[in-house]
């Protein structure tokens, strides 16, 4: 366990490390090793992974602006087509009407039209009726001298002429 | 009964004989692979492995590239941004590599048969003094001589803030010794602590094995021991982050004194 050399006599009077030998070595060393870690961490490990923590942070947030980018498309065309919605939507209910109010126009002219020729219908059978009865009328007056002579020829034996008669009659019955 | 030497665990010893090397300002120096030069290689092998397999560049990260940049985002939310703030991010690396560094070395001086290289007070106080002589070169690059407006307290009568500047000054200076004896005295008392228990469970139960009687308590405390080894290693776990967390955390609070200079604090 003990040490032949120099520094076994330090363990027994005190700290071995106070044994001012060992240190320009360790202190060399320690240079030479601290230098080319310093090295190695400015020059290529810290850059390294500087740059690609820097590359990912660019990287997430470029692409949550294209997701960004691309949902408020997406609601922009969501937008777009409510309004083409609504707009064909107002169109169907206009197209509906015009249909309806043309039917409706159509009706009500056939209505028109019906009612019309039924007007008509009924004017002209009422002038007929008017002029069977007025001829009936006129043949009213021929029968009643017809019978006026008949009954005088009947009771008097005598007779009347038509002519006669029918001035008689024109006086009793004003036509 | 085994002998209690619970500084032997710091000694070093070498591992690799090497011939010295001229170094320029201290001379022949001995440059040998001992103990803690091999842990401090095994640990920069161990980090340099982990980020060449994590410092990936992959959109969606796999597991060892999500610890890595889940290390990176303390560092940069924690320390350097939320101390420093906006001008901390060019101070990253050098945070996060005391910090992982400290954290690797004080981990591994955990694991059974390591080496714990930040117990040696010859690392602590270069890391403490590398740490002070940056946050030094910081505070003159950043500010040139309007650096030393940090030591002078303004709003109040020249003789206070003359009087203030000595003690602004005083704990300033004193820093690199209070960040090397910090980590120096964590690990060095939680290793001797663990050693001095550790011993207890070898020799308590020694003890209780050589007869009955009074003896056989022996094995009690051996086994009271064993649990306090246990808790205590746990202590030590969280420990081991919390002093590399702590080392980080003074290196921005010092850098964000001499960046923001200009900002008042």
């Amino acid at each position: 366990m003990a040490d032949p050399t120099p520094a076994a006599a330090a363990s027994s009077g005190g700290l071995p490390q106070f044994d001012l030998a060992q240190w320009p070595g360790q202190i060399v060393w320690l240079l030479i090793i601290f230098g080319v870690l310093y090295f190695l961490f400015s020059r290529v490990f810290v850059p390294a992974v500087a740059e690609t923590i820097d590359a990912r942070e660019d990287k997430i947030s470029g692409d949550i602006g294209d997701a960004r980018r691309a949902r408020d498309a997406a609601r922009a065309e969501l937008d777009a087509a409510a309004g083409e919605l609504s707009v064909a939507r107002a169109r169907a209910q206009k197209v509906a009407m015009d249909a309806q109010s043309e039917a409706k126009a159509a009706a009500a002219a056939r209505q028109a039209a019906e009612e019309a020729r039924l007007a008509e219908t009924l004017a002209a059978a009422e002038a007929r009726i008017a002029e069977a009865r007025a001829e009936a009328m006129s043949h009213v007056r021929t029968i009643a001298v017809e019978t006026a002579q008949a009954m005088i020829h009947r009771l008097t034996g005598a007779e009347a002429s038509s002519a006669e008669v029918e001035r008689a009659i024109s006086e009793a019955i004003p036509s | 009964m085994a002998a209690i030497e619970p500084m032997e665990q710091f000694l070093i010893h070498k591992v690799v004989n090497l011939p010295p090397i001229p170094v320029p300002g201290l001379g022949a120096v001995d440059l040998s692979i001992t103990n803690s030069v091999l842990f401090m290689l095994i640990a920069a092998g161990l980090l340099s492995a982990f980020f060449f397999a994590a410092a990936r560049r992959e959109l969606v990260p796999g597991r060892l590239q999500a610890v890595a940049e889940m290390l990176y985002g303390m560092v940069d939310n924690v320390l350097t941004g939320g101390i420093i703030g906006d001008r901390g991010r060019p101070f990253l690396p050098i945070v996060f590599t005391l910090f992982l560094l400290i954290a690797i070395l004080n981990l591994l001086g955990l694991t059974p048969g390591g080496f714990t290289v930040t117990s040696q007070l010859a690392i602590t106080g270069t890391l403490a003094v590398l740490t002070f002589v940056i946050v030094l070169a910081v505070g003159f690059a950043r500010n040139g001589l309007g650096f030393f407006k940090l030591f002078w307290p303004a709003g109040m009568h020249p003789a206070m803030s003359a009087f203030l500047m000595v003690i602004e000054l005083i704990s300033f200076l004193i820093r690199p010794f209070t960040l090397a004896l910090r980590l120096f005295g964590n690990m060095l008392g939680g290793h001797v602590v663990v050693y001095i228990f550790a011993a207890f469970v070898v020799n308590l139960a020694l003890f209780g094995l050589n007869g009955f009687g009074l003896n056989t308590l022996g094995l009690l405390g051996s086994g009271l021991s064993f649990a306090m080894v246990l808790a205590l290693t746990a202590l030590d776990l969280v420990i081991a982050i919390i002093q590399a967390f702590v080392w980080a955390a003074l290196t921005c609070v010092y850098l964000n004194e001499v960046v923001n200079l200009d900002h008042g604090h």
